[in-house]
């Protein structure tokens, strides 16, 4: 036999009991050929290119889940930076391009559509100001259309300009989304050195270097990672960790790496990148906390989280790298808490304050990923939380992103449920000191010395 | 060069009973509508308009072709379109003869085959060849519909899952 039984019932019960799937297959399409001097050719043309394009996305899918028995979660689109292509219209309200791409994403039948995008990294063009401004009625109107910010990169600082526009954004548009619990923001994600082949949502977008169309497959598994390391047992040492973890992001990768091939053949397109995070679910099981406790913390928060994290986040990376030539997006291990369950017990218990998390951050492959604050939080702590984040990714050359909800009507340690993949969160307490001065200064971080490469 | 677009706006300032685009021209469906309510017609040099194949762009032939096959076999034909098919459950009398019988009627070859059974409970390997003609789908949900939640359960997948996973 060309494979010995326990290869053959190994990969049977990755799939089979430990929720191994393909996260998300996302086709990107470039819209820039789209621009027009009208918007409402704009939006014509924005459809017609998505549906011409990502028609046959889902049954392609499908047909590889049919062939291989490998399930793909969500199947994506992402198109150019919205701002770039809606430059043309001189439009300054551009919801009704919003409201094409859902229009385009309903049709397709997919999910989620990511790239109502703008870069302002370093200042702003009018599109981009238009698009800022379009943001909470977009979010709100629409139900599949996800919105990112690259507000930060190590190259160019950080515009704090937009920083603060940003967290006004948010509040705004969880006002406008209070009915479902300031659900808008879950879709609104804002970055330092944002990653221009992310497949994964809200901040899914295709990037100006990339193809015509592209095929990125993000690929999941916490399950399989935390069932290979209760195998390892609590004895073995940290090398023996992070070995098993890297042999079994190995095999991970591969399926993706097989899927986003398959895609691409049959899609007729380029294959992009396998994004190799582990990107837990509120199922049980599939959860990346119980990956850090089982390495050895009681809890996720208490110290040594970050340490665990640090290993699991670079193990996951060497095992992708190994297994796919082409490992991009973020790749590593997603923390986002309203989508975890064991995070979710983690802050219901005291044990992940939001100071940790952001130092947890500092080591995971995104940011603060769905985190709840109180819906009354000012404009000025948001900012606070997010230059941070910012912060981080720009000094040490990595993606950071904030993914934050300030939950209408809802104080700290209360309970919100969005349901779904969106999961279940505890209002987190963001504190009572302010940095009202810091966001009245504006202007722009300038870019650190590590930016000096040339 | 081709207009890339047709839109309602095109056909609103066309001013003739008759547009003629390219063929990769893409015609939205509101211009389709415009023309239909001004009682126009969209037609390409060739003749009646119908949506072009989509251009995915340059990349995307060399894409296709540039696609390192690893860990493949550098022989897949040779290899054949191997299929395995894992059985787990409860063990007892006639499950073997069962697979193995929907299999035969099936037209399909067993290559190789391992079981063990383990305090009541069996695992069941068989490597099984597909017929060049016979498709994976129609045997996959044969397969996988038998057994029972108390009996046992069947898995079907393509051998290149577990080369992809395996193989270096």
């Amino acid at each position: 036999m060309a494979f010995t039984d326990h290869e053959i019932l190994e990969t049977v019960r990755m799939f089979e009991l430990e929720t191994l799937d393909i996260r998300t297959t996302t086709l990107g399409i470039n819209l820039l050929d789209c621009a027009d001097p009208d918007l409402e050719a704009t939006c014509e043309k924005i459809y017609a290119k998505i549906v011409h394009h990502g028609r046959n996305l889902v049954a392609i899918a499908d047909s590889i889940t049919a062939d291989y028995g490998i399930p793909i979660v969500n199947k994506r689109i992402a198109t150019t930076p919205i701002a770039l292509v809606a430059a043309a219209c001189g439009s300054r309200d551009l919801v009704p391009i919003a409201r094409a791409m859902d229009a385009a994403a309903r049709e397709c039948g997919v999910d989620f559509i990511g790239g109502f995008t703008a870069y302002v990294y370093k200042g702003f063009s009018n599109a981009d100001r238009a698009l800022f401004e379009s943001i909470p009625q977009a979010l709100a109107q629409t139900e599949r259309v996800c919105s990112s910010i690259a507000l930060a990169s190590t190259r160019a600082g950080i515009n704090m300009d937009a920083t603060a526009r940003f967290a006004e954004i948010v509040l705004e548009t969880a006002r406008l989304t209070q009915d479902r619990g300031g659900l808008g923001c879950a879709k609104l994600v804002c970055f330092a050195n944002a990653v221009e082949d992310n497949p994964f949502v809200a901040g899914a977008h295709l990037g100006v270097g990339e193809a015509e169309t592209v095929i990125n497959v993000g690929v999941s598994g916490p399950g399989v990672v935390r069932s290979a390391l209760a195998r390892l047992g609590r004895d073995a040492d940290l090398l023996a960790v992070a070995e098993t973890v890297k042999r079994t992001a190995f095999k991970i990768t591969r399926m993706g790496e097989l899927v986003g091939r398959e895609a691409a053949r049959r899609m007729g397109t380029t294959f992009g990148i396998v994004d190799i995070s582990l990107a837990p679910t509120p199922a049980l099981g599939d959860s990346v906390s119980d990956i850090l406790e089982l390495i050895g913390v009681d809890r996720t928060g208490a110290p040594g989280t970050t340490v665990a994290l640090a290993l699991l986040t670079d193990a996951v990376k060497k095992g992708g790298a190994m297994a796919s030539s082409s490992v991009g997006g973020l790749s590593g291990a997603f923390i986002p808490v309203s989508e975890d369950s064991g995070m979710i017990e983690a802050v219901r218990c005291g044990a992940l304050s939001l100071a940790k998390l952001e130092a947890m951050t500092s080591v995971c492959s995104v940011g603060l990923d769905m985190v709840a604050v109180p819906g009354d939080t000012p404009a000025a702590t948001i900012f606070g939380i997010i230059a941070d984040e910012m912060a981080i990714g720009m000094v040490n050359y990595k993606t950071t992103a904030v993914r934050i909800i300030p939950v209408p009507g809802k104080g700290p340690g209360d309970t919100v449920e969005w349901g779904g993949l969106l999961g279940t969160a505890i209002v987190q307490d963001p504190g009572r000191f302010s940095c009202a001065g810091l966001f009245a200064r504006g202007g722009r971080v300038p870019a650190p010395i590590q930016s000096y490469r040339n | 060069m081709a207009k890339r677009f047709l839109t309602a706006e095109d056909v609103r300032h066309a001013g003739t009973k008759e547009i003629v685009v390219d063929e990769q021209t893409i015609v939205t469906p509101q211009a389709m509508e415009a023309a239909q309510s001004a009682s126009i017609v969209i037609r390409t040099a060739a003749g009646a308009y119908a949506e072009p194949k989509p251009d995915r762009g340059p990349d995307a032939d060399r894409a296709l072709r540039s696609l390192p096959h690893l860990p493949e076999p550098q022989d897949e034909e040779a290899a054949g379109a191997g299929v395995i098919v894992t059985a787990v459950g409860k063990n007892r009398a006639g499950v073997l003869a069962e697979l193995t019988g929907a299999l035969a009627q099936a037209g399909v070859s067993i290559h190789d085959i391992s079981q063990r059974v383990v305090d009541g409970y069996f695992h069941l390997i068989l490597v099984v060849e597909l017929d060049p003609g016979a498709t994976f789908g129609p045997l996959k949900q044969r397969l996988e519909c038998m057994g029972g939640p108390d009996d046992y359960a069947v898995r079907v997948m393509h051998q290149r899952v577990f080369r992809f996973m395996h193989r270096v």
